[in-house]
């Protein structure tokens, strides 16, 4: 169970600021998801979350701890990232990727029994001796999920993990997330499917500029008004026991 | 668990002796293998000193050189994430054959047997100290590739100028067969000089194994699995530096060895580029030795030079591979 608390976070990218005065928090227990236009800083507030990017000001805490006083091993048993469009970049056997994510804990006894277990969770045990390089977009997706889960990571960071897939694997890859959401972890993931988020995620982060132009629920944060404002769309949400079909019209 | 690669590996371990023996047994002068090893080390015979004091350093150097490009090449193309990497990628061998040269070019390279290999592998620690300031802070791959090339084609600038303006023939005849690579008249000098500083470049990389391991799912990742920070990727180029310098100080600059030997060994260890390391260590090793006893059996009026012969092998081994990237194989 890990509460983050993020805390008027500055975060730079390539010398311009990415994420500007950015407070939040990331429940265990609940799918966050992270939403804005393409350059909102979705992915630079996600690779600060995993230590990829050092904080410019302001804070993260891990439950009571300053995330940065973390010794890096620690930090990344404590969380699991999955960048956008991660490609390995040799033609590793599918159960070798996924040992990748033991890495931050050194010699595991039980490392073959914990891969196996991983890939059962993604319904992906079929793939374990296929070569990564093999896979369609959506194998290799649920292979690095595995990845993501292996180490029992109380938190898990994907950015726009559903991107290139086909509905069927962008609908089993969030039924993934939500599972793991349901199992007490934090799972925060940037999304630009609007109708996935208001679907799967308990809280969504809206983010415009850099800044955190809204957060709450689903049916709070999608509105017309909003999304219309941020993404400069004339949209409609329909919603239906609390899920919502979003419907995009037109450029404002 | 013994499957086809670990079976291979293991052949290749039980080769090593074999090829050692080979090397010992071939040269201009038939011996007599058998007496002359066991005479020992200070056996007086002529086979015996032909033995101990000419085949004996130059077979084991062909297996340190090897081993030292060899593992230098997979950890060069660990770290970059590239199959086409190999150590004279980041300046290392240019650095230490500039060195060379400059020495070679002033006639002073024979006053002393290690000034030459001192001076190289300085020349080594060198460029790629260049390359890593002229990459910058938390430089990505691309940035280490751009800122090799741009090093190597100053140093190859510097080196053709010195070819240009040879004092004498002899000089640059020195200069370009040098740059062949070989291992003739090397002994034990040569060896005790560059095994150090092989045996510390491969530590520093193995160090790394695990750090190139998580880098194979890409930077961002690697950070992420906590191999952040500038003491991972600085421990992997100096490991380079010191072994591929020391190796290219004594040995010349001797190519194809860092970019086919991994690749041969890849599927063998499963793609692990951390295993990848030692086997392409063993690999290397193996391989330069072969190409030597090749070198040692040419009969001609002139020496074949090894680097030469490598080259002939790497060569076509290229246009395998781009054939087989035209099937559709992943490089």
């Amino acid at each position: 169970m890990l509460l983050v608390t993020v805390r008027e976070l500055a975060v730079d990218r390539h010398g311009q600021r990415a994420v500007d005065n950015l407070s939040c928090r990331l429940h265990p227990g609940e799918l966050t998801a992270v939403v804005g236009p393409n350059g909102a800083g979705k992915s630079s507030l996600l690779q600060a979350l995993a230590g990829v990017l050092p904080p410019a000001r302001g804070r993260l805490e891990f439950g009571e701890q300053d995330a940065s006083a973390i010794p890096a091993a620690r930090r990344a048993q404590l969380c699991a990232y999955l960048p956008q469009a991660e490609m390995p970049a040799w033609s590793l056997a599918a159960r070798d990727l996924v040992a990748l994510g033991l890495l931050p804990w050194g010699k595991t006894p039980d490392r073959n029994a914990r891969v196996l277990d991983a890939l059962r969770q993604v319904d992906a045990l079929g793939l374990a001796n296929r070569p990564v390089t093999q896979l369609s977009g959506g194998e290799l997706r649920r292979v690095q999920l595995a990845r993501l889960l292996v180490g029992n990571a109380a938190l898990i960071i994907g950015d726009e993990p559903t991107a290139a897939l086909d509905i069927r694997h962008q609908l089993q890859l969030m039924q993934n997330f939500r599972q793991q959401a349901d199992s007490g972890r934090t799972v925060v993931l940037a999304l630009h499917d609007l109708g996935l988020a208001a679907r799967y995620c308990d809280r969504v982060l809206l983010l415009e500029a850099g800044c955190l132009r809204a957060s709450g629920s689903p049916l709070e944060v999608f509105t017309p008004d909003l999304i219309g404002a941020v993404y400069g769309v004339s949209c409609e949400f329909r919603w239906r026991d609390g899920v919502a079909d979003f419907v995009p019209l037109e450029v404002l | 668990m013994l499957n086809r690669s670990n079976a291979i590996l293991g052949l290749l371990v039980l080769a090593l002796p074999l090829a050692l023996l080979a090397a010992l047994a071939s040269g201009p002068v038939d011996i007599d293998l058998g007496p002359a090893l066991a005479s020992g080390w200070a056996g007086q015979g002529s086979d015996a000193v032909i033995l101990w004091q000419l085949r004996m350093p130059r077979a084991l150097l062909a297996l340190v050189v090897g081993a030292a490009l060899g593992m230098g090449g997979a950890a060069m193309q660990g770290m970059l994430r590239n199959p086409l990497a190999e150590p004279a990628l980041l300046g290392v061998s240019s650095g230490a054959a500039l060195a060379a040269i400059l020495l070679l070019y002033y006639g002073l390279a024979w006053q002393s047997g290690w000034l030459l290999p001192v001076l190289a592998i300085g020349g080594a620690f060198v460029a790629v100290g260049c390359v890593w300031l002229l990459a910058g802070r938390g430089a990505s791959a691309s940035r280490l590739v751009l800122a090799g090339v741009a090093i190597n084609a100053f140093l190859s600038a510097l080196m053709a100028l010195a070819l240009n303006y040879a004092p004498s023939m002899f000089a640059m005849q020195e200069i370009v067969f040098w740059l062949l690579g070989s291992l003739a008249n090397r002994g034990w000098d040569q060896l005790l000089l560059a095994l150090p500083f092989v045996v510390a470049g491969a530590l520093l990389m193995f160090s790394g194994r695990n750090y190139l391991r998580a880098l194979s799912l890409g930077e961002a990742s690697a950070v992420s699995l906590g191999f952040g920070g500038r003491r991972y990727p600085l421990a992997i180029l100096l490991g380079i530096a010191a072994a591929v310098g020391a190796a290219v100080a004594v040995a010349g600059t001797i190519g194809f060895i860092g970019l086919v030997v991994p690749h041969l060994v890849r599927p063998l260890v499963k793609q692990d580029p951390g295993r990848l390391l030692w086997a392409s260590a063993l690999a290397g090793a193996l391989l330069l030795l072969m190409a030597d006893i090749l070198v040692l059996n040419f009969i001609g009026a002139q020496e074949l030079r090894i680097g030469a012969v490598t080259a002939f092998i790497g060569a076509p081994f290229f246009f395998w591979l781009i054939v087989s990237a035209r099937r559709g194989v992943a490089l």
